[in-house]
């Protein structure tokens, strides 16, 4: 018990430090370094809290491809955006106000995180009842999988998963519409591309298997997209321009792979005269992994582009087909 | 009926991925799926109306353990203000943007917003919603930047942040509710909740991220930016409709879900912010050089008078007086709704025939497009608060509440709100009809020109003189 | 209520402010959007803490669903936030 807290401590302190430092620093890419530990030790903090499906979508998601896409930001400077429009402090009357709005702003937020604390500790001593969690392992038998969490996400609350493949697609689409991709990185050396040559396939069998896992232990559609995705970066990397991703239609294809399988479905049941993704329970199985496998794409796709910021390019020699 | 509620959802969700399967006929496709998302909002108003709240539990699990639609005459007279201006704004869309290429890029993100409008007027459940608030805000903002000119990316990256610090409060706020009450069904909470801390601080957290996105004074300064540099028949959406469901939420959870939290210390709160952004938001309008930041920092201050409701409506006793006032705050939304998009539409024709949008030159305007200007005026009407229009309802049900509850304050910013108002409009209009020398040429394009006056004339005439079936829809769907 | 709830409960908490301080505060937009990520990291914190009922119990599968939800909905917001930042640094360099 006394090593446990020791380890809650330890994690807590880490926590809170490596936020702090994260924000404290005005070194953009240590910054986002030390917000990449912060995600790491949070999936540790997961899998303390008995969350192993969210430490997995953390440790790939949260920390690494958020990580990775906030240092390419950092490589292009984005960061320096917005920046320009607060003026240079002069006046001695200005600087006074900017001292008093941080300090109302930090009071506010110390106040916030006070009142927070306070309330949920008084949510704690209401002995919390567990009514969801019990209807969740009651209808857990005819939900089609063995994993309560996946079974909350593919099956109870499909739809909230529905709507966030779709808010996964607005990002894309809003990310499209800004214009073309940047240029590709260099070719690799023969190390990099040695290494590129079995890490990639070791990702995609990876995924694979967590997409399979899914439905009875720890994993799923996100965690398997996210590997899929990250399979895809360290092909880029190496130096491969399109890394396999398709361009034009079939790209579009792959995007909304996750949405239309799901519209798809629901529908189908909908004519069928079940409600909305109301899945039989003998085919809720089949359903959820065809669903799944669909959604993999959808995330992988969708992370990927994210991580090029923007439209692929054809690659060199090859014309782009009218779209 | 029930089904009705899923296919609002499905139905602007499967055209977008039409339309983005298929980009050579989106335009069509586009057309096709908001006529028939239209057709199906005007089925569930007729059938709230008939039958009263209906609700649809997906995936058939039971609300709790699954997530249900709900639709009562609140949200189905606001998802058929969704539909008419999305309508109107997509027949509007199909002629503004002039390259394919372009549409065929829009559409997928304008069906998607639609989705999210619908999925957010219909959601039953805490968490739902905070997916649909940001499959709303990143829809909204990716829209905002379409086109990618500077000015309108700024103001989108802007919006983008400050809409996450407002979706992050909510979910704040949403995670005390399942520590406290382990639920997330509306319906279920509704009964549950009682005045006690957890309650309290979760409906504070919540309600300041809604605020943040709904621009009430002083929060409103993402606002006239982000609605001035979007595209016309976008910043007509975002004025209309995406600060406006934001809005509805706030109704909900404090009129409804918490309605027994709510003191009138924190009702006139609200009061004097909803105040402050009607003085403020209608002097900026009036001092503005430019026709599209009018129209946002108007909306800054039509959004203050819906918040003028609160106080009132907590101080009247519940029951006909405070339903009667409750309705007129709903036709007041509704009027500002299409008012303000029909506005919108009218000066993006003006913006793209003169190619800039400055007060000073508007001059020959009512000359070459007199439909359009005719449109602007129509907006005026409504945005003033004129009898016949819907406002003038509205804003009569608010006067003759602060009146009967005694809260003075009310009436003057009321008047005052509406002579600036007056003063912004006819700045406008005055310009808009003086005489310009050279020949006129006044071709009207039906496409262009049409969804604009239709707005405004629903606007104006359709709730003004029609008004009556609002109440009787918010009682019958209660 | 258990020593992990005390402890992760009130890491949430000051994450949440922690995050909402540099958001609102900071110059930089990559802090800020940090600063947001860290926000987010907070609110999970507690819904997760929330999950847990101590060790030997299956926590609640419905929060630990709900972060998995929030964590994806994060990096899409994330994305598109760094795509319009890099948009407006590339036009600033042109122009």
């Amino acid at each position: 018990m006394t090593a446990m807290l020791v380890l809650d401590i330890l994690l807590v302190l880490s926590l809170l430090s490596l936020a702090t430092a994260a924000l404290a620093t005005n070194d953009a890419r240590r910054s986002v370094i030390l917000f990449m530990a912060f995600g790491l030790v949070l999936a540790l903090a997961w899998g303390r809290l008995l969350a192993p499906d969210v430490a997995l979508a953390e440790a790939a998601i949260g920390a690494g491809l958020s990580g990775a896409l906030l240092l390419t930001a950092v490589r292009d400077q984005a960061h320096r955006a917005l920046r320009s429009s607060r003026k240079p402090v002069h006046e001695r009357g200005r600087a006074n106000l900017r001292v008093t709005l941080e300090w109302t702003v930090t009071l506010l937020c110390i106040a916030l995180a006070g009142l927070l604390a306070w309330a949920l500790a008084q949510a704690f001593d209401r002995a919390p009842k567990d009514t969801l969690a019990q209807a969740v392992s009651a209808n857990l038998a005819i939900s089609g999988v063995s994993n309560p969490v996946t079974a909350v996400l593919l099956n109870f609350r499909a739809y909230d998963t529905l709507l966030e493949l779709a808010v996964l697609l607005t990002a894309a689409l809003g990310i499209f519409a800004l214009g073309p991709a940047r240029p590709g990185h260099r070719a690799a050396g023969p190390v990099f591309d040695g290494l590129a040559r079995w890490l990639v396939p070791a990702l995609i069998l990876t995924a694979g298997y967590l997409l399979w896992v899914g439905a009875h232990a720890p994993g799923g559609a996100f965690q398997a997209g996210a590997t899929l995705a990250a399979a895809a970066v360290v092909l880029r990397l190496a130096g491969r321009r399109s890394v396999g991703l398709p361009t034009g239609h079939t790209l579009h294809v792959a995007m909304v792979a996750g949405v239309s399988m799901f519209l798809a479905v629901g529908l189908g049941l909908l004519v069928l005269g079940r409600p909305f993704l109301g899945y039989p329970p003998a085919w809720a199985g089949g359903l959820i992994l065809l669903i799944e496998t669909a959604a993999m794409l959808a995330i992988a796709a969708t992370l990927v582009l994210a991580f090029f910021g923007g439209r692929p390019t054809p690659a060199p020699g090859v014309a782009e087909k009218t779209s | 009926m029930a089904e009705t509620l899923i296919w609002l959802i499905a139905m602007p969700m499967a055209g977008a991925v039409a339309t983005l399967l298929l980009p050579r006929q989106s335009t069509p496709i586009a057309c096709v799926t908001a006529v028939a998302a239209s057709l199906v909002a005007g089925t569930l108003l007729y059938a709230v109306s008939e039958q009263g709240s209906l609700s649809y539990e997906i995936g058939g699990w039971s609300a709790g353990l699954g997530i249900a639609l709900r639709a009562d005459g609140l949200s189905a007279l606001l998802l058929m203000m969704t539909a008419l201006v999305m309508l109107a704004s997509s027949v509007y869309a199909g002629t503004y943007f002039t390259k394919a290429a372009a549409r065929a890029r829009f559409w997928p993100l304008w069906l998607l917003l639609w989705t999210s409008l619908n999925a957010l007027l219909l959601s039953g459940d805490l968490f739902n919603l905070y997916v649909t608030l940001e499959l709303l805000g990143l829809s909204a903002v990716a829209l905002a930047s379409f086109g990618g000119k500077f000015a309108a990316v700024q103001a989108a990256l802007r919006y983008l942040l400050l809409g996450l610090l407002g979706s992050m409060m909510f979910l704040a706020g949403v995670s005390l509710i399942y520590a406290g009450y382990g639920t997330l069904d509306l319906a279920t909470l509704t009964l549950a909740v009682e005045p006690e801390p957890v309650a309290w601080t979760a409906l504070a957290l919540m309600s300041a991220g809604l605020l943040l996105k709904t621009a009430l004074f002083p929060l409103h300064f993402w606002l006239p930016p982000a609605h001035a540099s979007a595209s016309a028949p976008v910043s007509a959406v975002l004025s209309a409709l995406v600060v406006k469901v934001a809005f509805y939420l706030l109704v909900r959870l404090w009129m409804d879900v918490f309605a027994d939290l709510v003191t009138p210390a924190a009702a006139g709160l609200l009061g004097v912010m909803g105040a402050a952004a009607i003085l403020w938001g209608s002097w900026q309008a009036l001092r503005t050089e430019r026709l599209k930041l009018l129209a946002a920092w108007s909306t800054v201050a039509q959004l203050g008078y819906l918040f003028l409701f609160f106080p009132v409506l907590l101080a009247l006793p519940p029951g006909p007086a405070r339903d009667t006032a409750f309705g007129g705050l709903v036709i007041l939304a509704l009027t500002h709704g299409l008012a303000k998009a029909g506005l919108f539409l009218a000066i993006g024709i003006i913006q793209q025939r003169s190619g800039h949008d400055r007060i000073n030159e508007l001059n020959g305007t009512a000359q070459r497009l007199p439909a359009t200007t005719f449109a602007i005026a129509l907006a005026g009407v409504a945005l003033i608060g004129l009898p016949p229009s819907g406002a003038f309802l509205g804003k009569w049900q608010l006067l003759a509440g602060s009146f009967a509850s005694g809260q003075w304050l009310w009436i003057l910013v009321t008047i005052a709100g509406s002579l600036l108002a007056a003063a912004y409009i006819f700045r406008v209009l005055g310009h808009a009809f003086g005489n310009q020398s050279y020949p006129r040429h006044s071709v009207t394009i039906a496409r262009e020109e049409w969804p604009a006056l239709i707005l405004t004339t629903l606007a104006v005439a359709g709730l003004g003189l029609a008004g009556a079936p609002v109440w009787n829809l918010l009682e019958s769907g209660a | 209520m258990l020593t992990a709830h005390w402890l992760y409960g009130i890491s949430g908490c000051l994450l949440l402010a922690l995050g909402l301080r540099t958001a609102l505060l900071h110059d930089m937009l990559l802090q800020r959007l940090i600063g947001i990520n860290v926000m987010g990291a907070g609110v999970f914190l507690v819904l997760i803490t929330v999950a847990y009922r101590g060790p030997g119990i299956a926590p609640d599968p419905v929060l630990h669903a709900l972060v998995l939800t929030g964590i994806v909905v994060a990096v899409s917001a994330t994305a598109l936030a760094l795509a319009l930042a890099r948009r407006l640094t590339a036009e600033q360099d042109d122009g």
